[in-house]
């Protein structure tokens, strides 16, 4: 027994060696870890390899230690990393974790002086704020817009009231044919939504944090909208495998993700991409990945510098391509270049970051989902179901308004 | 010398399942969300589970989902797969074929598994309701209509029953010739003879399919997991959350919203109700052939 004791002992410290070895390292004061997603293309890899070698150059003695994780894993990692103290010095963050991290106090606020605010998109660094203080800074963003079929609708409506009618004139056109591919009430349907509310000058969420808001008339309206579009988008036609591709709808709401995708599968398909149609204010959500300093870091000044070097107008164009979005630093140079990329951009210009709330994924998903739906299949009105999901909401965080 | 040679096996056990397992229990009593020290809240997790209905909204829907699924999944992959193992015994020429044929889709990999079924069941192109269509049954929304969504899932693990058709095969084989010819010297049918003689003396092969089958599906993750993730969306278990199975929201918990010390509780309800289970299988099921 004692012998199986001791290996035992040996394959747990050595286990633990391998977690320090891929962490922190020695802090030696020159070596600075930092965590990523693993290369999306080859030629990802190629550029994060340039701008490294740059900030190597630019800081003699300097050498930066560039970690790569798949995607699927990252989190877990990176969690297990910080739970046991060998978190790197710095690394990238889902936005919605952001705020979870600044709650535990494992990541460090941003420092006075390092960045000029008003050079970011303003989304973007939004996301990185929690309890009003700057935790990281943006790498790249994403957003969603409308696609729409160049065959079935000529000009791109603008508002929620040319949306509804082009949609019905589609439909009426041909029965066959669904006007949009109305988002479901899932966590994917979740995400877009905020972007609809604030295209009607609501919120999901007051700015301080503390106020349920998407019981308001302005979220009511927005789900109503899509309640409304389901008269000219049949789910039966829209539950097909991609009935926007295969041209059963005319309308969508996605992402750059689905462009050379599209034109990959689909050659034939002509189609256009524009920003949301609103009701009062041209607004979008957000996604995306952000940077941020880990409360361990013994080089934080130095991690704050690569950051910022990441992030800045001269690289932040290439290093946002790379990780698949577009870049967060107003000034950098967009690499994806196309008519579709600009309507993403102009989105970008006027997208909201999620609510600053540690539980917002959970309320996404279980709360604010299953309340789409109710309504969108017709279980409850927009009203009670929104009014219901508040009430929920608020219990969960315990908050009174 | 003896612990020498079961050493490997042990250090095993321990370091990978014992050490887990008995983590997780310590886990359970407390709040952890992976990343800051883990808090002592005793029950608190397992009470919340069971009564509190803000912080686990779907808790019991899952239990249900997993339940109905169980109900339906387990005799039709049993059933399926007892018929395609009394076809396959039945045939002279072309049995390997056969069996291969039938076992491909335990093989077939989850993934693909997806997309091929998300595709026989589409509502507009689905072959399906293509099928259907032809003796003039109306086509279906089967992912997306709340009501056929387990059905629609139960039907996927019946067609990959191959594991159970090979077991059963080999129950089949196990069977004594002379007691089917004594039967048939008696005067009884084809029929007669499958529920007077197969169905008994299989009756051990079914136990152990019976015991196995409910432990998987109770388990129930990838499958459902495939076929409501497409396109990288984020999986919340089908529409109006009829394909939440207990896994699949355990590991919601787990690994979306940082609750993993609420997500080990569940595994430890999910334990002790698979061995309560079991064991009452064990006390009021028939075992023995006869």
């Amino acid at each position: 027994m004692s012998r199986g004791v001791a290996v035992a002992v040996l394959a747990v410290t050595l286990a633990a060696c391998g977690g320090q070895g891929s962490g922190g390292g020695p802090g030696d004061g020159k070596t600075l870890t930092f965590w990523m997603y693993q290369d999306r293309t080859p030629q990802a890899g190629q550029v994060m390899e340039k701008v490294r070698k740059d900030f190597e150059k630019a800081n003699p003695g300097v050498t930066v230690k560039l970690v790569k994780i798949p995607k699927d894993d990252y989190n877990t990692k990176l969690g297990g990393a910080v739970a046991g103290k060998s978190a790197p010095d710095a690394g990238i963050l889902d936005q919605p974790l952001v705020s979870k991290y600044a709650l535990d106090g494992t990541i460090k606020e941003v420092p006075a002086g390092l960045i000029d605010e008003s050079a970011y998109y303003k989304g973007a660094l939004d996301t990185n704020r929690a309890g009003g203080k700057l935790y990281g800074l943006p790498a790249d963003q994403t957003t969603v817009a409308l696609f729409y079929n160049k065959k079935l609708v000529p000009a791109p409506p603008k508002s929620w009231d040319e949306l509804k009618q082009v949609a019905a004139q589609v439909h009426q056109a041909n029965a066959e044919v669904a006007g949009m591919n109305v988002p479901k009430g899932d966590g994917y349907g979740a995400w877009m939504f905020p972007g609809v509310v604030h295209g009607a000058g609501g919120q999901m969420v007051d700015d301080a944090g503390k106020k349920v808001l998407f019981d308001q008339p302005q979220a009511v309206e927005a789900l109503q909208l899509w309640v409304d579009l389901l008269k000219s988008s049949p789910r039966k036609i829209t539950d097909s495998d991609k009935p926007f591709e295969n041209g059963l709808a005319a309308m969508t709401i996605s992402g750059p993700w689905d462009v050379p995708t599209i034109r990959e599968q689909f050659p034939d398909l002509d189609f256009g991409v524009a920003p949301l149609p609103y009701k009062s204010e041209p607004a979008g959500n957000i996604g995306g990945e952000d940077s941020v300093v880990f409360s361990t870091s013994k080089n934080a000044d130095l991690a704050w510098k690569w950051l910022a070097f990441l992030t800045s107008a001269e690289n932040n164009g290439a290093v946002a391509d790379a990780f698949g979005g577009f870049p967060a630093h107003l000034k950098a140079q967009v690499v994806a270049g196309g008519p579709e990329q600009a309507a993403f951009l102009e989105q970008l210009k006027v997208a909201h970051a999620r609510p600053a709330v540690p539980q917002w994924i959970q309320v996404n998903d279980e709360i604010i989902a299953p309340a789409l739906e109710s309504a969108l299949t017709g279980k409850a009105t927009a009203q009670q179901a929104l009014t219901d999901a508040a009430a929920k909401t608020r219990s969960l965080l315990g908050w009174n308004g | 010398m003896g612990w020498l040679l079961v050493t490997p096996a042990l250090v095993y056990f321990v370091v990978f399942l014992l050490y887990p397992a008995l983590s997780a229990l310590y886990y359970s009593f407390t709040d952890w969300n992976l990343r800051t020290d883990a808090a002592w809240v005793g029950l608190a997790n397992y009470a919340d589970l069971m009564f509190d209905d803000v912080k686990f909204p779907h808790f019991w829907k899952s239990v249900r989902v997993t339940l109905q699924y169980t109900l339906i999944a387990v005799p039709l992959t049993m059933a399926a797969a007892l018929a395609q193992a009394l076809l396959v015994n039945a045939i002279r020429r072309g049995q390997n074929l056969f069996r291969l044929l039938l076992f491909l889709p335990v093989v077939t990999a989850e993934a693909a598994v997806g997309a091929i079924w998300r595709w026989l069941y589409d509502p507009q192109y689905g072959l399906i309701n293509s099928v259907l269509g032809l003796v003039g049954i109306p086509g279906q929304n089967w992912l997306n209509t709340p009501e056929l969504v387990i059905p629609a899932l139960a039907f996927i693990s019946a067609w990959q029953c191959g594991i159970s058709m090979i077991i059963y095969l080999a129950g089949l084989k196990g069977i004594p010739t002379t007691i089917n010819e004594a039967a048939v010297i008696d005067g009884a049918g084809p029929w007669q003879r499958f529920w007077r003689v197969t169905v008994p003396m299989l009756r051990p092969t079914t136990f152990y399919l019976l015991v196995t089958g409910v432990i998987a599906a109770l388990q129930v993750f990838g499958l459902v997991y495939v076929i409501f993730s497409g396109n990288g969306r984020s999986v919340t278990g089908g529409p109006e959350q009829s394909g939440l199975s207990y896994v699949l929201h355990l590991y919601l918990f787990a690994f979306r919203y940082d609750a993993m010390g609420a997500a080990c509780a569940m595994s430890f309800i999910l334990l002790v109700f698979i061995m309560i289970v079991t064991a009452v299988q064990f006390r009021f099921v028939k075992q023995e052939a006869a």
